[in-house]
Order: structure tokens, then C-alpha cells, then sequence
């Protein structure tokens, strides 16, 4: 992973001080909280309903065991022993001190962690494809590209006061497996050059990213970027924040016009101090050589054997291993969703004990996914079941990656300011009710995304079964989406049905399901393309109970 | 409670934290410029709004001795972009910004190319000079002299 | 009758105006007549270096918070409704979950 020299280190330093020096300010009164809120907000800290809440970067979702164990002493010395990972695979602390947040800052940078950008109307993190490097149908690896993206981004002068927030994200495999269409900013990179989509996202006006651009060359790639972030810049709306992420520009001025002032606008910087020459993105790349894989033999017989004395290991090995490019390894997929648990919680002494594994069986390598587990992306499967073993002790083994009870959620209400409604709870009970593994495998497939409020941060647009809780005079409801998508065939879910209460949730769900095993054409086809085929309004009766 | 540092009245101070006096230059708003300067003699400052598109005055960029850049909020950018494109497109005279100038937007209204502020600050000359050296490091090209890392990094100053 | 309630600066621990002052308890939290709170409310917003974003709940004759607020409210006084933290701040105020409806 990249490592940071002199001056990225001089960077965060001069971070860490520039905000411990905004924080003194505001402590003593010459900086008023609205002055202070943004500036807390480009480093990752809001105000939620406990306490301050901490959002701190993993880049591109990747993370060194020595940064995961940091993360859980940070957990037991200045929080409650617990952090969650989100959808955009950061990692949020839920009881931070103002006071302590310098300290905090200062502890993360001795690893090469920040909080930078983690919120405010600024470029946020630039999220990937949490296979990358190790799966079959990828291209070339994007993290170099993230990397690149991520220094350029940094404290970039001119796009630090954006009418909104600013997400990116690049996958360069076949599969999209970082929901790029849904996205401020996507880029597909493919043996051409990249795909530039533009004005994808979710909350209140959902949208998918169109393409403006093809074969970008990666040489090109900041200064592209600069042109659509300026366009964006200067004529996204400002009289109202619901009305201000680049979708709705995107919307109004129609792509190809939006394309045309980009380009315009492209063709009158200067690309050679835009854009690096192709030495720093090579000397990037230097830094994510593929590891020196183990040639262990993988003994098929011996882990038959274990699969069969140890059913729970086979259905982990089905359900949370994907194949690797190497045909002795395969990426491992640790699931933060046990059932009835809170969905991307780890305690501190699961995150050491996820930092151990990734030492002794992952080549030093954890990545945070958009669906809040936590990839080994290269494991000997030689090693699966000594793996498998220690896991599940930390009850880190659920075999449910991509099922029924691997529910993507937010914190909702029990946590955040913005909320209209709890969202774990319910998440927590709908787990509860597929917990028979047999019924939960026999289902299969199907992704459950959850917000507690239109904002989306649990991508409720692009579940299978996307759930939204809503606000009716302080009773919480929840809307209920089918047939989103957050693939490379993206899709927007759509309402179907009226709100329910928390308690109808569960059995909307069950029966929902229960009609999909009935109505599927065989076991082999999916939820989603069982949807697809018969249509939502096949479903829509299921959520209400039979009169 | 120290008063908030932006209560104090806004002084006019250049990047180098001279406190600048009345320039006497006559000041014209957006639209009158647009629609004058063409055949006007002598220099004058233009005053340019965050909606205000700067690119409609570079056709007269040699009758502008100071563009007034607002920022009617600290929170509103549109002014970095106005900056920027105007030095990009070779523009020598003062980049002044005013409105909502606070200390710690300075930082980076310099790596835009401003060189003048109306700043509301307890102590501005020190902020002004103090605000240059905020960080040590500047990972992408803006419109001032510093080198991006990238570029150091090329000429192995690592 | 009304709650004032907020967030501390130092710590954004969340606080609720009693007859002694700010504290971490709900259950301490003074029910104040509208024209105490609205005064009280404006005096705070001042007060910056201390507390953030003070703000009023209105009650229902129970005491307990308006509907529209109370699920919010509840959260706030008892900490999360599940999870680790579960009980927490009941158990360090010694008392049951507060605003029961």
C-alpha cells in the first residue's frame, strides 16, 4: 500500500496543527460555531446526538493491520470500545471529546491516518472496487488512480467551499463493485482509457451518472476532473441545499451541455501543471505490487474433509470467499452483520483480532467495502479453515456476505442528528427473522439497504429491498424500495406500496421473500432478476398482510 | 469568551501585511464594466459578484488595475473559481477579496491568487503573513508560485 | 412547558437545563414555563463557548416530550436503543430509561 514520504507526512502534520489551531479558536470564543462548522466538518468531526462523532478516511477502503489496531486503542482510550464502517468504507467513533480530537489527529497521522474531507462540501473519499487486485475480471488495479485522485483532492484551494459534498469513486473491472453510477463523479477505467460518468447519487433526488466522456487517458485523468469540478463550482445551485449535489446541474443543463462547458473549460488550463507526468502515477503504482503470493498446494481432499466434519465452514467457504486470480487463493469476505448485531460494528478486540488475521493469513492487507464488511482480498485457501476457526471464535464468521441478513445500514436515529427514524433495530429484528441458515441460503442472494432518513447513507436507493425510514408526526414508517441496483446494471428502487410501521417490516420482508422462492423460475435465479422478470407489482401485494 | 475575531472591523491589508490605504481607483460594478470599459480611458477597479462571470472581462483586462472579488458568505467558492480563472488567463493586477473574509480562508484565497484582503481580524497584517505558511506542502498546481509535491517529488527533493 | 436542552462544546455531551444548571441527567431536566424557556433558550444561543445549539422541546401534559419530538428526545436522554451502549446511561443515573411513554 502506498507509503508516505517527507511530504505527505509534512501534510498531515501541518493539518493536525491547522485544525488543533481552529479548535483552540473556537474553545475560547474568537471563532463562532458557524465559522467553526465547516472547518470541523472538513475534518471529519459533526455534532450528533450523543456527542461529537468522528469520521476518519480509509482511503479507498484499504487499511494495514497496524492502522486497524489503532483504530481499536483509539476505541478503548476515547470512545466506548466499538466503531462502525460505513457505506463510503470510512470508519465512524460515535462519543468523540472536542477537546481530545487534536490528540486523536496526532495518534492517527503516526500511522498515515486522517480525517480529512470526510465531510463539508469538499471531495470527499474516493471509494473502489474492494476485490481490486485480486479478481479475475478486473483490468488493471484502480487504488494508484484513488491515490492520485486522493493528494490531488487534498485541501484543493479552489474547491474547498462546494455548493455540497463531492464523491468519487473508479472500478476497473467487468463487475462494479463500487457502485460508480451512483456517484458525483464515476470512473470506469478500461484498456482504453476511463469512462466518465457524472451526476449520479442518491437522497432526495436520486439519480444515475451519465457518461460524458470515453477513453479518457489516465494522463489527462486531474485535469478532467479540475474542468468538472470548476463547471460544478461555479453554476451549482447555492440558494438551496437540497437542490445543490452536481446531479441536479447535471439534470438541468441536460449531460451534453454540462460536457460542453467541462471541455470548454478543460481546453483553456494549463495540463502541464495540472496534470503529473506519468513518472508519479508510475511511482504510485510502485507502491501496490501484487503480494508474493504463497505456492502452497491447496489440498482439495483435506478441506473437503474439513467442510464435511464442520458444516458451518462450508457454508462460509460457499457464501464468503471469491475467486482469486490465483487459483490457490481466494479473497475472504468478514462479515460485520452477525445476526441480530448492529451491521458494520466492530469492537476493539474484533478489530485486533481482524488485524491479526490479515498478518498471519492476509498478507497484511484489510479493505472496508461499501457494504460494510471487511475483505481479506488475498488468502491461501490452504489457510481457509485455521482462518475460518479464529473468526468465528470473534464471532467475526457469519456465512451471510451478500444474503438476506447481510443488511447494509445506517446508524439512523439511536445515533445521528439527521435522522427520521431508527434503523438498526429494524435491521436487527429482520436478521433476526431469516436467522435459519438453511432458509437465508436457500434464498440466497438479496441485498437489503437501509437509511433511517432520505440523506441515504445506508443506499436504500440501490438495495434489492431498500428500506427508508420516514417521519409521520414522530411515528416512525418505513417506505419500502424494490428492484435497486448498485451494480454495473445500476438501478433506482422504487417506493412500492404505503409506509409501515417497524413491526409490519419483518413480515413485509419474509413474504416478500417467501413469494421470490415460489415464484422463481429455478434455484438458480436471483431475487433481482426474479423482480426483473415478473416486476415489482408482483411483490407489491406481498408487503401488506393477506386481508 | 475572547470576541469572535470576525467582529473586528474589516482592514485592508496585501499579502505581504502592509495596511493598505484608499487606492483611489474608481470602482465599477460588473454589468457597467462589461458595458463601458470598452471605450473608457485610464484604469478602474471592478467589483464581481460569486454569479458574475469574470470571463466577460477579459476582452479589458488593461483597463483593470483591481477586480474586487465578493465573497457575500465565507462558505460561498465561487470566488476561488473567479480568482483563479483570471490569473490563469494572465492577469497581472490586484486580486482583492472582499465580504466575508475570515483567517481562515486566506490560506488558500493566496494559492488562488489573491494578493489583497478586507479582512475582519483581531490582528490581519500578522494573519495575512502567518496565513502563507499554514502549510508547508501543496499537492496540486493553483494560481501561485508553489510547486506542486508531485513536481518536488520529480526533482527529488523528497 | 418546555425543555432546554443542548450539546456541551468541550464534549458534545448532550445536556438539559435543570434547576441547578446544565446536566448530563434528563431526569433532572427542568420543565420550564414558554416565556422562562424562550428566555433562557436566547441567553444560551449567546453562550458559545459553552454549550451548542440550545434548543426547546415542547412537553405533553405527561412531562414526557411532544410526540413529534420523542423518539429523538428518548434517544437522547437513555443513549441508543440497542446495541453495547444499550442501558448505559440509565445505569450510570441509577434510575429507569426517562420519558417512557
Amino acid at each position: 500500500m502506498y507509503q508516505y514520504d517527507a511530504f505527505d507526512h509534512a501534510f498531515i502534520r501541518d493539518r493536525v496543527a491547522d485544525f488543533s489551531d481552529q479548535v483552540a479558536r473556537r474553545l475560547s470564543g474568537e471563532l463562532t460555531e458557524d465559522q467553526f462548522k465547516p472547518l470541523r466538518l472538513m475534518n471529519g468531526l459533526y455534532l450528533q446526538l450523543h456527542a461529537y462523532m468522528l469520521r476518519i478516511a480509509i482511503p479507498y477502503g484499504l487499511l494495514a493491520p497496524r492502522q486497524m489496531r489503532r483504530f481499536a486503542h483509539i476505541a478503548r482510550t476515547y470512545d466506548r470500545g466499538f466503531g462502525h464502517f460505513t457505506t463510503r468504507t470510512n470508519l465512524q467513533f460515535h462519543w468523540i471529546k472536542l477537546a481530545e480530537t487534536p490528540q486523536i489527529l496526532t495518534e492517527l497521522a503516526e500511522v498515515e491516518m486522517h480525517s480529512l474531507q470526510t465531510s463539508g462540501n469538499c471531495i470527499r473519499n474516493t471509494t473502489s472496487d474492494h476485490f481490486a487486485a485480486a479478481a479475475k475480471d478486473e483490468f488493471e488495479d484502480p487504488r494508484p488512480w484513488c491515490e492520485l485522485i486522493r493528494q490531488w483532492s487534498s485541501n484543493h484551494p479552489e474547491f474547498s467551499f462546494l455548493p455540497r459534498k463531492f464523491k468519487i469513486a473508479i472500478t476497473a473491472a467487468v463487475k462494479d463493485r463500487a457502485a460508480i453510477r451512483l456517484h458525483d463523479i464515476g470512473l470506469h477505467l478500461t484498456p482504453q482509457g476511463f469512462d466518465v460518468y457524472v451526476g449520479g447519487g442518491m437522497g432526495r433526488t436520486p439519480a444515475l451518472a451519465h457518461c460524458i466522456r470515453r477513453g479518457l487517458p489516465g494522463s489527462r485523468l486531474l485535469g478532467y476532473l479540475e474542468a468538472c469540478l470548476r463547471v460544478y463550482n461555479r453554476y451549482g445551485r447555492r440558494d438551496n441545499s437540497f437542490k445543490a449535489r452536481i446531479k441536479i446541474l447535471v439534470n438541468a443543463l441536460g449531460p451534453d451541455e454540462y460536457k460542453r462547458q467541462v471541455e470548454a473549460e478543460w481546453a483553456t488550463m494549463d495540463a502541464s501543471r495540472i496534470d503529473p507526468p506519468s513518472d508519479e502515477i508510475e511511482r504510485i503504482r510502485a507502491f501496490f505490487p501484487l503480494p508474493d503470493l504463497s505456492d502452497a498446494a491447496f489440498d482439495a481432499a483435506a478441506h473437503a474433509r474439513a467442510e464435511t466434519a464442520d458444516p458451518g465452514f462450508a457454508r462460509w467457504v460457499k457464501n464468503n470467499t471469491h475467486p482469486h486470480k490465483r487459483d490457490n487463493h481466494v479473497s475472504v469476505t468478514i462479515s460485520l452483520k452477525p445476526i441480530g448485531g448492529t451491521p458494520g460494528d466492530a469492537s476493539a478486540d474484533q478489530m485486533d483480532v481482524m488485524a491479526d488475521m490479515a498478518e498471519t493469513y492476509g498478507y497484511n492487507e484489510l479493505r472496508i467495502t461499501h457494504e460494510q464488511n471487511v475483505v481479506l482480498p488475498h488468502v491461501a485457501r490452504a489457510d481457509l479453515y485455521a482462518l475460518y476457526r479464529r473468526l468465528d471464535a470473534a464471532g467475526l464468521g457469519t456465512a451471510n456476505a451478500g444474503k438476506i441478513t447481510d443488511i447494509i445500514c445506517c446508524p439512523g436515529l439511536d445515533y445521528c442528528s439527521l435522522a427520521n427514524a431508527r434503523s438498526i433495530p429494524l435491521a436487527q429484528e429482520i436478521s433476526r427473522r431469516f436467522e435459519d441458515a438453511r432458509l437465508s441460503d436457500k434464498i440466497g442472494d438479496l441485498q437489503i439497504k437501509m437509511s433511517g432518513c432520505i440523506n441515504a447513507c445506508g443506499h436504500h436507493h440501490v438495495g434489492h429491498i431498500g428500506i427508508l425510514g420516514v417521519d409521520k408526526q414522530g411515528v416512525e414508517f418505513y417506505q419500502i424500495l424494490l428492484g435497486g441496483r448498485a451494480d454495473e446494471k445500476a438501478a433506482l428502487g422504487v417506493i412500492t406500496g404505503k409506509g409501515l410501521p417497524a413491526e409490519a417490516v419483518p413480515g413485509a420482508v419474509e413474504r416478500v421473500a417467501q413469494l421470490y422462492l415460489k415464484l422463481r423460475k429455478d434455484d438458480n435465479e436471483p431475487f433481482i432478476d426474479t423482480l426483473e422478470r415478473l416486476g415489482r407489482e408482483a411483490f407489491a401485494e406481498a408487503l401488506h398482510e393477506p386481508a | 469568551m475572547s470576541r469572535p475575531n470576525s467582529s473586528y472591523e474589516p482592514q485592508l491589508v496585501n499579502r505581504a501585511g502592509d495596511v493598505l490605504g484608499d487606492d483611489g481607483i474608481e470602482t465599477l460594478d460588473f454589468d457597467r464594466a462589461v458595458a463601458e470599459l470598452d471605450g473608457l480611458n485610464g484604469s478602474y477597479a471592478v467589483r464581481v459578484e460569486p454569479a458574475q462571470d469574470v470571463r466577460e472581462l477579459l476582452p479589458y483586462l488593461e483597463h483593470i488595475a483591481r477586480f474586487d472579488i465578493v465573497f457575500p458568505g465565507y462558505r460561498d467558492g465561487r470566488g476561488y473559481s473567479s480568482a483563479r480563472i483570471l490569473r490563469d488567463a494572465g492577469y497581472k493586477g490586484a486580486l482583492r477579496a472582499v465580504g466575508d473574509v475570515l483567517r481562515d480562508q486566506v490560506f488558500i484565497m493566496l494559492r488562488c491568487g489573491f494578493d489583497e484582503f478586507l479582512l475582519k481580524d483581531r490582528t490581519p497584517s500578522e494573519t495575512v503573513v502567518a496565513a502563507a505558511k499554514r502549510y508547508s506542502v501543496t499537492y496540486q498546481s493553483a494560481a501561485d508560485a508553489a510547486t506542486p509535491v508531485w513536481a518536488l517529488r520529480r526533482a527529488g527533493a523528497a | 412547558m418546555k425543555l432546554l436542552t443542548a450539546n456541551r462544546l468541550s464534549d458534545g455531551v448532550t445536556i438539559w437545563y435543570a434547576a441547578e444548571g446544565w446536566v448530563e441527567d434528563a431526569a433532572h431536566a427542568a420543565r420550564l414555563d414558554d416565556a422562562a424557556a424562550e428566555a433562557l433558550q436566547k441567553e444560551w444561543t449567546q453562550r458559545e463557548t459553552e454549550v451548542v445549539a440550545p434548543y426547546l422541546v415542547p412537553l405533553r401534559d405527561n412531562g414526557s416530550p411532544v410526540q413529534r419530538e420523542h423518539v429523538r428526545e428518548f434517544v437522547r436522554a437513555n443513549g441508543p436503543t440497542t446495541g453495547p451502549t444499550r442501558d448505559a446511561l440509565a445505569r450510570a443515573f441509577a434510575r429507569q430509561d426517562v420519558f417512557e411513554d
